[in-house]
């Protein structure tokens, strides 16, 4: 004698994976745009403001001067500001232009007299292109 | 006269599914407040001190502006001396004597670096063209 058989519901075999991907693009697009960005050192420095906005490019090497006197090119941080030359010529020969722009982020509080010994360091390792970064300020 | 209700097709369909907008949403969110000190990060173009150097040598006086921050609030003009809240009102004249509009600008040892970027900051408000930093 045979069991009378029970109607069962359709099994669910799909999975939805369009919000997966819906979020997976978005993250990889906006990781394509930030990353020029994210290639700075987290150092802790207020930068000064200023009204102008002189200098518009995406791609730059940046050279960071922290508030407690830290230095890091790019991500690497910095012993001393004698190094500073030497990393920054070995980037720039990375890049394969000694046209590209160096950006240097120095603390509003720091003394001008570091600054410029960076600036110097920055000239002896070979950049041609320089710039002061700045905090942009509203209005005139 | 008797209605019936009648199911119509659209009754069938789920509810708009707004899960993947809401995620998608808070990504954008949480990645913007993280990106946002960046994004108002700017930078004054400087010549180097030395190129800088050279180029002042080789021009004549009356095509450039000497700027000297003698301290925190004063700064000369080429040999003026004045209130750094003053400088612009100062700088324009001087540089529309000038034909290049180029400044070299000096700095004491002591100064901070924000006030240094304040005077590099009102010279390029005033239209000046080149700036080059002096070593001393």
């Amino acid at each position: 004698m045979r069991a009378p058989s029970v109607p069962q519901a359709p099994m669910l075999t799909r999975i939805n994976v369009t919000s997966v991907i819906d979020v997976a693009l978005v993250l990889v697009i906006i990781l394509l745009v930030t990353a020029p960005m994210l290639d700075v050192a987290d150092l802790d420095l207020d930068l000064p403001g200023a009204h102008t906005r002189d200098v518009e490019e995406q791609s730059y090497v940046s050279v960071t001067l922290g508030r407690n006197g830290d230095m890091a090119v790019e991500n690497q941080e910095v012993g001393s500001v004698e190094e500073i030359s030497g990393m920054l010529s070995s980037r720039l020969s990375e890049i394969g232009s000694q046209e590209s722009l160096v950006v240097v982020r120095a603390d509003a509080d720091l003394p001008h007299e570091f600054v410029r010994r960076v600036i110097e360091q920055v000239r002896a390792g070979g950049a041609q292109r320089m710039a002061i970064a700045t905090r942009q300020l509203e209005g005139e | 006269m008797h209605w019936q209700s009648q199911q119509t097709p659209l009754d069938d369909e789920s509810p708009v599914n707004v899960t993947p907008l809401i995620d998608v949403s808070l990504v954008l969110v949480v990645i913007l407040l993280l990106a946002t000190p960046l994004a108002f990060e700017s930078s004054i173009g400087v010549k180097s001190a030395q190129k800088g150097g050279k180029e002042a040598t080789t021009k004549k006086q009356s095509l450039r502006v000497t700027l000297t921050l003698v301290d925190e609030q004063s700064v000369r003009v080429n040999q003026t001396l004045v209130a750094r809240d003053e400088l612009m009102a100062a700088l324009e004249p001087a540089l529309d004597e000038t034909e290049e509009r180029a400044i070299t600008i000096a700095c004491a040892d002591n100064i901070s670096h924000g006030a240094f970027v304040d005077v590099l900051d009102k010279a390029k408000r005033c239209g000046a063209n080149g700036i080059a930093v002096s070593g001393r």
